[in-house]
């Protein structure tokens, strides 16, 4: 990152620094669109005289609920949430796009919304005309973007395509130019919905250089982006927004840990009842199977001491099974399997491999095993837990007893995700943070 | 609404260029249409008309060149009306996702009519000059106030251009009405003949002076044809509709505005 002043983590934005976005009690309630409503016609409203009634919501959905907050000059804003949490309607209602059912918004400067690039752009006219075009849009007069054309084609990278007309641009051609010009408005807050999604790699880091450029000089950005590293890396501050109400607003770093928390339990939850539903449809052989002579009663996860089926790389695991006789057993082995859901075995192992000797089984007991550090890559898992005679004959097998998630803050390939460090000597170098590589 | 649309000039003259650059893009003859257009009409007109069928319309004569003193600001009125119709509907990407002012696009629907009917002025000119050599009596020094003219028709255009676009957007057969309207209103309008030619038919007459675009198209004619200054009631009624439609026009506007965004 460029180093620059930054906003107090979690606290209120610098007094000195002054306000660049006030939101108060912001909520913006849609019109439900009832069947057929948007084929009304003048002529039924006229016959059935509710012409002005017609026009007045009757059912309304609310898209914002009382959102507050307040970004200080100079800072990255991000929102974060899932789709259809009401981001974007917040970032039209700041933009002046919409205007908000209550609740009002200051902005002090000059806003530009990055929310579709290229907005405006004629496919019939050339690439040159369009920037002065999309410029006007964007608030320039003919004299500005003439005096920013040169710096805006260069950024483009489209020197050599500049006189075709629009209609024979790639998708890619079309939102590099359509940023080129976006950004190039200089405005005093940058609004930027999720576009840098859009183009190839070396355009997205080009953008983000950009960015961080304006942000440098004490340009305002309030951020939409589906991805949570570069929330992190670019924001000051997140606000996690869900159902149009804020659930969060903090340091990215906590902020974004709580929404990926509540991902993963949601999809725990998920997953927990499809396998209670596997596991009831079919208890069969398929996933239990066994003599009998001692019984699997019940398996639990326990991370860091609570009962949980989703945890992050590193994270104490524990897994605690209570088993049962019948009669008493003096041959037994207490075994445990972890695999990928596509059956790939990560970790397998049992009482016998690790010398524990059997003498009794009797009545009832616990069996527990303790990871310190689960140190598994992101990603999903089951449990095989079975207790069997030392020559293998199986009393009590139980495949996916238990499944859980695995989540981490940087994406790992493969299952494995020891603690590790680079170390470098000699002829190595590298680049400051936030210097860009060449 | 003037204040606003002053304010963001400069994106309605691009605006407006870029609808003009795009209709002739790609075309062999470009703007040269622009005087072609009007040109075969005459030429046709006059063929048809003062060739073949010689109507006895008084003193209309050359008839086509009587015609077409009306029909081009028509032209201009109904083009414009019908395009500034659907303007924010056919520009719904700017409106949703752009920070943008949605009254200049039935603005440039307007101007864009304006400069056709601007390029088709020398035609005009020409079959007047031309019609003057022939002997006829037509037009003369007035043909100096048709900027008054055009200056009325402007907000005329303008106001009901604002009022149709917002309606339109809420329901979508506004534009249809609108088509079938104007072909009605077209014969009501006396384009096609004097007022004089319809003197013996007191029905048609009434609708004809109820009529709100008949003063401007008599107005033009007078100024253009006859070669006479229209009396103050014709400008009173001029000026008089222009304010009132331009009035009306961007209130309704405003009261709609709000809803455009999520509606279109």
């Amino acid at each position: 990152m460029t180093p620059r002043a930054r906003a107090a983590p979690d606290g209120a934005p610098e007094a000195a620094t002054g306000v660049a976005v006030e939101v108060r009690g912001l909520s913006k309630l849609y019109r439900r669109m009832a069947p057929g409503f948007r084929l009304r016609t003048l002529k039924s409203a006229i016959l059935e005289r509710s012409l002005v009634r017609g026009l007045s919501p009757e059912e309304s959905v609310a898209a914002v609920t009382d959102v507050s907050f307040s970004v200080a000059r100079g800072e990255a804003f991000g929102f974060i949430g899932s789709n259809g949490s009401g981001k974007s309607t917040l970032l039209k209602l700041v933009a002046g796009i919409l205007r908000p059912t209550a609740g009002e918004v200051l902005v002090d400067g000059r806003v530009a919304a990055l929310i579709e690039l290229g907005a405006g752009f004629h496919p019939e006219i050339s690439g040159r005309e369009n920037v002065f075009i999309n410029g006007a849009i964007l608030g320039l007069s003919r004299r500005e973007v003439e005096a920013r054309f040169e710096r805006i084609v260069e950024f483009s990278g489209l020197e050599r395509f500049i006189d075709e007309p629009v209609k024979t641009y790639s998708s890619g051609m079309y939102v590099r130019l359509g940023f080129a010009v976006a950004v190039h408005t200089e405005p005093d807050v940058l609004l930027v919905d999720e576009v840098l999604a859009v183009g190839d790699e070396a355009f997205a880091h080009r953008c983000l250089r950009r960015i961080d450029e304006f942000l440098a000089a004490g340009g305002t950005l309030l951020f939409v982006s589906h991805s949570l590293p570069l929330m992190e890396s670019l924001c000051d501050r997140v606000l996690w927004l869900e159902q149009g109400r804020v659930q969060a607003l903090g340091s990215p770093r906590r902020v974004v840990d709580a929404y990926r928390q509540a991902v993963a339990e949601a999809e725990g939850r998920l997953h927990q009842a499809a396998q209670q539903e596997a596991a009831a449809e079919e208890e069969d052989e398929a996933l239990r199977w066994g003599s009998g002579q001692a019984e699997i009663r019940a398996a639990r996860l326990l991370v860091d001491g609570e009962e949980r089926y989703h945890l992050r790389t590193g994270e104490r695991v524990e897994v605690a099974l209570a088993v049962a006789v019948a009669e008493p057993l003096d041959d037994f082995v207490f075994g445990i399997a972890i695999s990928t859901p596509r059956g790939h075995e990560v970790w397998g192992t049992n009482t016998d491999l690790e010398g524990w000797r059997p003498r009794r089984l009797a009545g009832a007991a616990e069996v527990a095993i303790a990871c310190p550090s689960l140190q598994l890559a992101p990603g999903e898992y089951c449990v095989d837990l079975a207790v069997h005679a030392r020559d293998g004959a199986p009393y009590d097998y139980r495949r996916r007893a238990l499944t859980f998630t695995v989540t981490a803050e940087r994406a790992v390939a493969g299952v494995y995700a020891p603690p590790h460090r680079w170390s470098f000597a000699g002829g190595v170098e590298w680049a400051e943070a936030g210097e860009e590589a060449p | 609404m003037l204040g606003r649309l002053l304010l963001h000039r400069g994106l309605l003259l691009t605006l407006t260029s870029r609808e003009l650059a795009a209709r002739y893009r790609g075309s062999l003859l470009g703007f040269f249409w622009s005087l072609v257009n009007p040109l075969l009409l005459l030429a046709v007109y006059t063929l048809v008309f003062d060739l073949v069928f010689q109507p006895k319309m008084g003193d209309a004569r050359p008839y086509a060149v009587f015609l077409v003193c009306g029909l081009f600001p028509w032209i201009w009125l109904s083009g414009a009306l019908l395009d500034g119709t659907s303007s924010l509907l056919a520009n719904a990407g700017l409106i949703r996702k752009a920070v943008f002012p949605a009254e200049v696009l039935p603005m440039v629907s307007v101007l864009s009519h304006l400069v056709h009917f601007a390029l088709a002025l020398p035609i005009l000119f020409a079959a007047l000059i031309g019609s003057r050599l022939l002997g006829f009596d037509v037009g003369g020094w007035t043909v100096l106030l048709l900027p008054l003219a055009i200056a009325a028709q402007l907000p005329f255009t303008a106001g009901l251009a604002l009022a149709l676009a917002a309606l339109n957007v809420h329901f979508k057969d506004v534009r249809d009405l609108l088509q079938n309207a104007l072909t009605l209103l077209f014969f009501l309008t006396p384009i096609l003949y004097p007022p004089s030619a319809v003197a013996h038919l007191p029905l048609v007459r009434t609708v004809i002076a109820a009529n709100p675009v008949t003063p401007f198209v008599r107005c033009y004619q007078q100024l253009l044809f006859a070669g006479e200054v229209p009396g103050p009631g014709v400008w009173l009624q001029v000026v008089g509709l222009g304010v009132l439609a331009w009035a009306g026009g961007s209130w309704l506007f405003g009261r709609l505005e709000d809803t455009l965004v999520e509606a279109v």
